[in-house]
C-alpha cells in the first residue's frame, strides 16, 4: 500500500473504511500470488536448460534431437544412469571425489586470503595502497590463455607437474576477482565499528576477526560458494597439470563421453546431470543462510 | 565516538601500525602477484616485440605486430567491432537483469529457496553440456526458442547460423548466467539493515522511495563491482564463442570476439608474438574503460564505511 | 561499546593464532595437492614411453591402452605410460605447445593438426632415418599423396596412421522412387550431370527447403577436392606457393554460385536455416539425410562405421566424385590422423617403435573403435566395420570398404601446407562470403590468397631454406 493509501483511509468514514478493508484483504492475498506466479515464470526460464539436460539424460541417443522436440522421454532409459556410472574410462566416484577435494581445496583458500587481502584494501591505509587496488584490478585484465604458459614454465622448474599444487596453493594467495568484491562489501561497513573497537585497544586482527569478518558473513558465503562451483567446471587447469586419468575431475572426466566423430549424447548428459547434483545440494543448502540479514544494534547514538 | 584530539605521536603511531597490519593483511596477495603475475606480464610485454610460435626463440621485431594488427589484419577489426557490440549490450542488460533477479529472489516468499535454486541452475551445469544444450535451444527448425517465437505469433529467426542474430543468441545466453551476479546482489542487499528500512516506512517512504534512497545507494558499491566484472567478463568472452562460432566466427565473423582471435593467432596459427600485442591492446582498452568507470564511481558510489571521502 | 557485546559466536583467536591454522591449513592442503603426485609404476629397466592423443572418447582411450599392453609383448623393454586423452578440441595444440615450450613434451603423440605446419616451426623429429629401419613404417609402405602431408622441406615429420578417404553418398531408395537408374556406374560423371540430377529432388515449401538433391561446395575442408575435380589446386607444396585465385578456382566458385541463385533461390541463409545438410550432425543437429531429406553428399569413410549410416532406413551406395569442366580424371580427398615425435622427446628409437607398432598393427585395434581408415599398405584389407556389417549385410560392407580403399589410390594432396590452419580459416570466410553474398568469388578468394602467400612467405623465411 502507498503513502497516501494509508493516509486516506484515515481520512474517509467507517463505511467506505470497511469497503477498503475488504479490498486490501484481497490485494493482500493476490500479492503473493503474484509474486510466487512471477517467481515461477522467471525460475522456469531458467530451468529448462537443466530440465532439458536431465531428461536428454533418459532419452535414446535418436530421440535426443528428434523433431518436434520431446519433453518427456518415451520410453525412460533409467539404464542410462547406470551405463555413464560404468562407461570405460569414466570412474564416477574417484572424479567425484577429486572434484571436491579440488574445490573445495581451492574454495577454502580463496575465503581465508580473499577475506584478509580485502579487509586490508579497505579499512587499512598503508602506502601505496590505491595503486597496489588498482594493478589487483587490472591483472584481471589480462587474457589468461596468452599468459599460461610462462606460469606452466615456472610450475615445471618448481617440479609440480603432474600433482595438484599448481591448482589448489594459488588459491592460498588469493584471487583478484573476490578480493575486489569482499573489499567492496567491507567498504560497507561503518567505521564507528573499528574506531570504537581501537579505542578499546583491540588490535587490527582482532577487529578484523571478530567484528568485521561476521558482518561480511553473506559475502563470505557467496565467495566460498561461487569459487567452489568455478572451480567445480575448471577443466583447463587440470588438463595442463595433471598426468594421470585417475587424478582427473569431473570437469575433465566427462570428455570421455566425446569421440572424435560422435558423442555418446545421452550417457554425456547423464554424466554431466549426475556432476551437477552435488553443486545443486550444496547451493540449495547454503542460500538459505543469505537468508539472515544483518542487525547492526548500538551504534548510532 | 573516537576520541578527535589524539596527541601527534599517538596518531603517528597508530598509523604506523594500522599501515604494517594493512602491509601483513595484503602480503598474501603480494606474493602471489610477485610470483604468478609479475614475471608472465612482462614476458608477454616482451613476446608482443617479438616474432615467436612457442617452440623456436623469440625474434625481434620491434613494432611490427601492432602494425600489422592496426592495418593489415581485417579480423582484428571485425573482432573489436564484434566485441564492442556484445559488451554495450550484454553488460547493461545483465546488470539490471541481475539485480531485478536478486530483488525478486530477496522478497519472503514460501519455498524461495527452491526458486533461488531454480535461478542458479544454468551456473551449476558443466560447460561441455550446457553449451551444447543452449546451441540445441537456437536451433532454427527444431530449437525452443523458435518454437515459442512461432507460438506467439512471431516470425522464426536463424539465430545462430544468421549472421544478423549470432550475436544477439550470444547475448541471451550469457543471460542465462545472471545467478552468479544475482547471488552477489543478493548478499549486497543482505548487509542493507532493516532498520534502516523499517524506518524509513515509518517515515512514510513508500517501496519505490524506499529502494531509490535507502537500497539503491547502499548497494552502489555492488553495483561498481558488478559493472565493472561485467565489463571485463564481457569483452573476456571466450567460451561460448568459441563453441558457437568455431575459429572463424560464424557464420560470417559475427561471432568473432577478440579472445577468440587472440586465442587462434596464439594456438592455431602459432603465432604468439602477435597475440601477445593482442593481449597488451586488450588490456590497455579494457583499462581505460574500468578507469572511467572507478573515476565517474566517485559521483555515483556511497560507501558507508568512508563517510565523505570516497574510494 | 566493548568488544565483548561483539564477540557472538566465534571464539577469542589471536593473530598469530590465526596465522598458524591458516600456515598449516594451506600447507596440509598444499602438501596433500604436492602429494596427489602420481606415482610412476615400477617398470624396473623398462623405458617408459608417454603417449598423448587429442581426444576420442572413453572406448578409444581404452583402446590405446590394450594396444600398449599387446605392444609390451612384443617389446618388453619398453612400457607405455597410460594414454592421455585430451578433450578433443583445439586445447590440445594449446598443452602440446606448452609441454614443448616447457621442455617435456609426451614422447609421442598422435596429431589431429597438419605436421608440415608442426614441422615448419621446429615442433617435430624427422622421422626419415628411423623409417628406413622400421616394419611397417618404411616410406614406401604409405600412399604417396598421403605421406605428402607428413613432409616439410624434403624431410618426414610424421606417419598418416590413419586417412579416411571420401565418396559421394546418394540415397538409393530416393533414386528409385524417381526411376533414376541408381548402380554406382550410373552416378553422374561430371558437375553439369550432377546438378541436372539434382533438380529432380530439390523441393521447397515456401521459404523452408524441404528435400535438397546436392547443394554444391560450400564446405571448407572439401575445397582442396573440388578443386582437383575441376583440374586446380588451392595449394601446390611443390612450388610452395597459394594458388586458391586460379582462374579455375574462380570458375570453380562462380559455377557453385550460379548452381545456388538456380536451385537454392540465391539464398544460402535460407538454406542453412532449413535443414542441416552435412553428412553428419552438426552441435547436436540432426542431418536432414536421416529423414530422406537429401539425396546426395559427400561423405568420409569413418562414418561408414558409425550407426547413423550403418543401421539407417534407407538404402544407399557410394560413388566416385564428378570431374568438373576444367578436370580429367576424378579424385578423391582424405582427413587423415597422424602420429609424430614432439621435439623433446626422450626415448626417440623406442617411441618410433610404438609408432610403427601402431601403424601396422594397432591401427586394427583402432579401426575396432573408430572406424578409421588405415592408411598403410601393409594392413590386411580384410577389416570391416562392425556397425556397417551389422546394419547391411557383409557384403555390401566389403563393397563400400574395397571403395574407400580404392579411392585412396587417387587422392589429391592435402594438409600439406605450413600455414594449414590460417589457411582453412581464410577459404572459410571466402566461402562463407561468396556464399552469403557478401563478396564475388573472384574477390573473396583473391583476399585470401593475398592473406595465405603472405603468411605462408613469413613461415618460410623465419624456417630458413
Amino acid at each position: 500500500m502507498t503513502h497516501r493509501d494509508r493516509t486516506q483511509s484515515h481520512h474517509r468514514g467507517s463505511r467506505t473504511g470497511a469497503r477498503r478493508a475488504g479490498r486490501s484483504r484481497l490485494r493482500c492475498c493476490l500479492a503473493p500470488l503474484m509474486r510466487h506466479v512471477l517467481l515461477g515464470m522467471v525460475a522456469i526460464a531458467f530451468l529448462v536448460p537443466f530440465y532439458w539436460m536431465a531428461i536428454s539424460a533418459l532419452k535414446d541417443n535418436s530421440q535426443i534431437f528428434a523433431r518436434p522436440l520431446q519433453w518427456w522421454p518415451h520410453p525412460i532409459r533409467w539404464d542410462n544412469i547406470l551405463r555413464a556410472l560404468h562407461y570405460p574410462s569414466f570412474p564416477f566416484l574417484r572424479f567425484l571425489w577429486n572434484s571436491v577435494f579440488y574445490a573445495g581445496g581451492v574454495s577454502i583458500g580463496t575465503v581465508l586470503s580473499c577475506a584478509a587481502v580485502g579487509y586490508g584494501f579497505a579499512r587499512l591505509h598503508f602506502p601505496g595502497r590505491d595503486l597496489l587496488f588498482a594493478i589487483t584490478v587490472s591483472t584481471m585484465l589480462i587474457p589468461g590463455i596468452v599468459i599460461f604458459i610462462p606460469t606452466f614454465v615456472l610450475f615445471k622448474h618448481l617440479g609440480l607437474l603432474g600433482t595438484y599444487a599448481p591448482l589448489i596453493c594459488p588459491a592460498f594467495l588469493g584471487n583478484a576477482f573476490f578480493i575486489f568484491l569482499l573489499r567492496q562489501f567491507f567498504l560497507g561497513l561503518p567505521q564507528e565499528l573499528s574506531d570504537a573497537a581501537r579505542v578499546d585497544g583491540a588490535g587490527e586482527f582482532r577487529i578484523f576477526w571478530q567484528i568485521m569478518l561476521p558482518l561480511v558473513r553473506p559475502a563470505l558465503l557467496v565467495t566460498a560458494l561461487l569459487s567452489f562451483i568455478w572451480t567445480w567446471h575448471e577443466f583447463f587447469g587440470p588438463l595442463i597439470y595433471l598426468s594421470e586419468r585417475s587424478q582427473y575431475p569431473l570437469s575433465l572426466g566427462l570428455f570421455a563421453f566425446r569421440a572424435q566423430h560422435t558423442t555418446e549424447w545421452s550417457l554425456l548428459m547423464a554424466a554431466s546431470t549426475l556432476a551437477t547434483l552435488p553443486l545443486v545440494v550444496l547451493f540449495f543448502c547454503t542460500q538459505r543462510s543469505f537468508l539472515e540479514g544483518i542487525t547492526l544494534t548500538g551504534i548510532k547514538g | 565516538m573516537a576520541a578527535t584530539r589524539a596527541p601527534q605521536a599517538r596518531r603517528g603511531g597508530a598509523r604506523r601500525r594500522t599501515a604494517r597490519a594493512g602491509l601483513l593483511f595484503v602480503l598474501p596477495w603480494l606474493l602471489s602477484l610477485l610470483l604468478f603475475t609479475t614475471y608472465p606480464v612482462l614476458t608477454t610485454l616482451y613476446l608482443s616485440f617479438t616474432d615467436y610460435n612457442i617452440i623456436q626463440p623469440p625474434r625481434w621485431v620491434g613494432w611490427q605486430n601492432y602494425r600489422t594488427m592496426f592495418t593489415a589484419d581485417p579480423a582484428f577489426w571485425t573482432s573489436v567491432e564484434n566485441s564492442a557490440y556484445y559488451a554495450l549490450l550484454a553488460v547493461p542488460l545483465g546488470l539490471a537483469g541481475a539485480l531485478g533477479l536478486a530483488l525478486l529472489l530477496h522478497t519472503r516468499v514460501q519455498g524461495m529457496g527452491i526458486y533461488r535454486t531454480l535461478i542458479a541452475l544454468p551456473v551449476l551445469v558443466p560447460p561441455v553440456a550446457s553449451t551444447i544444450v543452449f546451441i540445441a535451444m537456437f536451433d532454427p527448425d527444431n530449437g525452443l526458442i523458435n518454437a515459442l517465437l512461432q507460438t506467439v505469433g512471431l516470425p522464426i529467426v536463424g539465430w545462430l547460423t544468421d549472421p544478423t542474430w549470432a550475436k544477439p543468441a550470444l547475448i541471451l545466453l550469457s543471460l542465462w548466467g545472471l545467478g552468479a551476479s544475482a547471488l552477489i546482489f543478493l548478499a549486497g542487499l543482505q548487509e542493507i539493515p532493516r532498520s534502516l528500512l523499517d524506518a524509513a516506512a515509518i517515515d512514510g517512504a513508500g517501496v519505490w522511495q524506499r529502494f531509490r534512497h535507502v537500497t539503491l545507494p547502499l548497494l552502489t558499491p555492488v553495483i561498481l563491482f558488478n559493472l565493472v566484472m561485467g565489463v571485463i567478463s564481457s569483452f573476456h568472452i571466450f567460451t561460448q564463442a568459441l563453441v558457437v562460432g568455431g575459429t572463424t566466427g560464424k557464420p560470417l565473423e559475427s561471432t568473432l570476439m577478440f579472445m577468440v582471435h587472440i586465442y587462434r593467432t596464439a594456438f592455431r596459427y602459432f603465432a604468439m608474438g602477435q597475440a601477445a600485442a593482442l593481449a597488451v591492446v586488450l588490456f590497455l582498452a579494457v583499462l581505460v574503460v574500468t578507469l572511467v568507470i572507478f573515476r565517474s564511481a566517485n559521483i555515483w558510489v556511497y560507501y558507508e564505511g568512508s563517510r565523505g571521502s570516497n574510494r | 561499546m566493548s568488544l565483548k557485546n561483539q564477540s557472538g559466536c566465534w571464539h577469542t583467536l589471536d593473530r598469530r593464532a590465526f596465522l598458524r591454522w591458516l600456515g598449516w591449513g594451506g600447507g596440509t592442503a598444499c602438501l596433500a595437492a604436492c602429494g596427489t603426485a602420481s606415482t610412476p609404476a615400477s617398470k624396473g629397466q623398462k623405458v617408459i614411453v608417454n603417449f598423448w592423443t587429442p581426444g576420442g572418447g572413453g572406448d578409444f582411450c581404452l583402446g590405446l591402452d590394450a594396444i600398449a599392453r599387446d605392444f609390451e609383448q612384443h617389446y618388453p623393454n619398453i612400457a607405455i605410460a597410460e594414454t592421455q586423452c585430451g578433450t578433443g578440441d583445439q586445447e590440445f595444440n594449446e598443452v602440446l605447445l606448452a609441454r614443448i615450450a616447457a621442455g617435456n613434451p609426451p614422447d609421442a603423440a598422435v596429431l589431429w593438426t597438419s605436421p608440415a605446419a608442426l614441422a615448419a616451426r621446429g615442433a617435430l623429429l624427422p622421422l626419415d632415418a628411423l623409417m628406413q629401419q622400421a616394419r611397417y613404417a618404411q616410406a614406401e609402405n604409405w600412399p604417396p599423396a598421403v605421406l605428402a602431408s607428413c613432409r616439410f622441406a624434403g624431410k618426414t615429420y610424421g606417419l598418416p596412421v590413419t586417412a579416411g578417404s571420401c565418396g559421394l553418398w546418394y540415397n538409393r531408395d530416393m533414386f528409385e522412387h524417381k526411376g533414376i537408374p541408381a548402380g554406382r556406374d550410373d552416378f553422374p560423371r561430371s558437375w553439369d550431370e550432377l546438378r541436372r540430377l539434382s533438380q529432380e529432388f530439390t523441393v521447397w515449401k515456401g521459404d523452408t527447403l524441404e528435400v535438397a538433391g546436392f547443394i554444391p561446395w560450400h564446405a571448407v575442408e572439401d575445397l582442396a577436392i573440388w578443386s582437383a575435380l575441376n583440374g586446380s589446386q588451392l595449394y601446390d607444396a611443390v612450388q610452395r606457393k597459394y594458388t586458391i585465385d586460379a582462374e579455375p578456382n574462380v570458375a570453380m566458385m562462380e559455377y557453385a554460385v550460379d548452381w545456388l541463385n538456380q536451385e537454392y533461390k540465391g539464398d544460402f541463409a535460407r538454406v542453412t536455416r532449413s535443414g542441416n545438410w552435412e553428412g553428419y550432425e552438426v552441435e547436436g543437429r540432426q542431418p536432414a539425410f536421416i529423414d530422406q531429406r537429401q539425396a546426395m553428399f559427400l561423405t568420409y569413410s569413418w562414418n561408414m562405421g558409425l550407426p547413423i549410416f550403418a543401421q539407417s532406413a534407407s538404402t544407399w551406395n557410394m560413388a566416385r566424385l564428378p570431374v568438373g569442366p576444367g578436370g580429367t580424371k576424378s579424385v578423391a580427398g582424405y582427413w587423415p590422423n597422424w602420429l609424430a615425435l614432439p621435439k623433446g622427446s626422450r626415448h626417440v628409437e623406442q617411441a618410433f617403435a610404438w609408432l610403427d607398432y601402431m601403424s601396422g598393427v594397432g591401427v586394427q585395434t583402432w579401426f575396432r573403435n573408430v572406424p578409421d581408415l588405415p592408411a598403410n599398405l601393409k594392413v590386411p584389407r580384410d577389416l570391416l566395420p562392425t556397425a556397417l556389417v551389422d546394419g547391411k549385410g557383409k557384403a555390401f560392407a566389403q563393397d563400400i570398404m574395397q571403395f574407400f580403399r580404392d579411392q585412396l589410390d587417387s587422392v589429391t594432396p592435402m594438409w600439406d601446407s605450413p600455414v594449414q590452419d590460417f589457411a582453412t580459416d581464410q577459404l572459410r570466410r571466402a566461402l562463407e562470403q561468396i556464399m552469403h553474398k557478401v563478396a564475388t568469388p573472384r574477390n573473396a578468394l583473391a583476399e585470401a590468397q593475398k592473406a595465405c602467400q603472405g603468411a605462408l612467405d613469413k613461415v618460410l623465411i623465419a624456417a630458413g631454406p
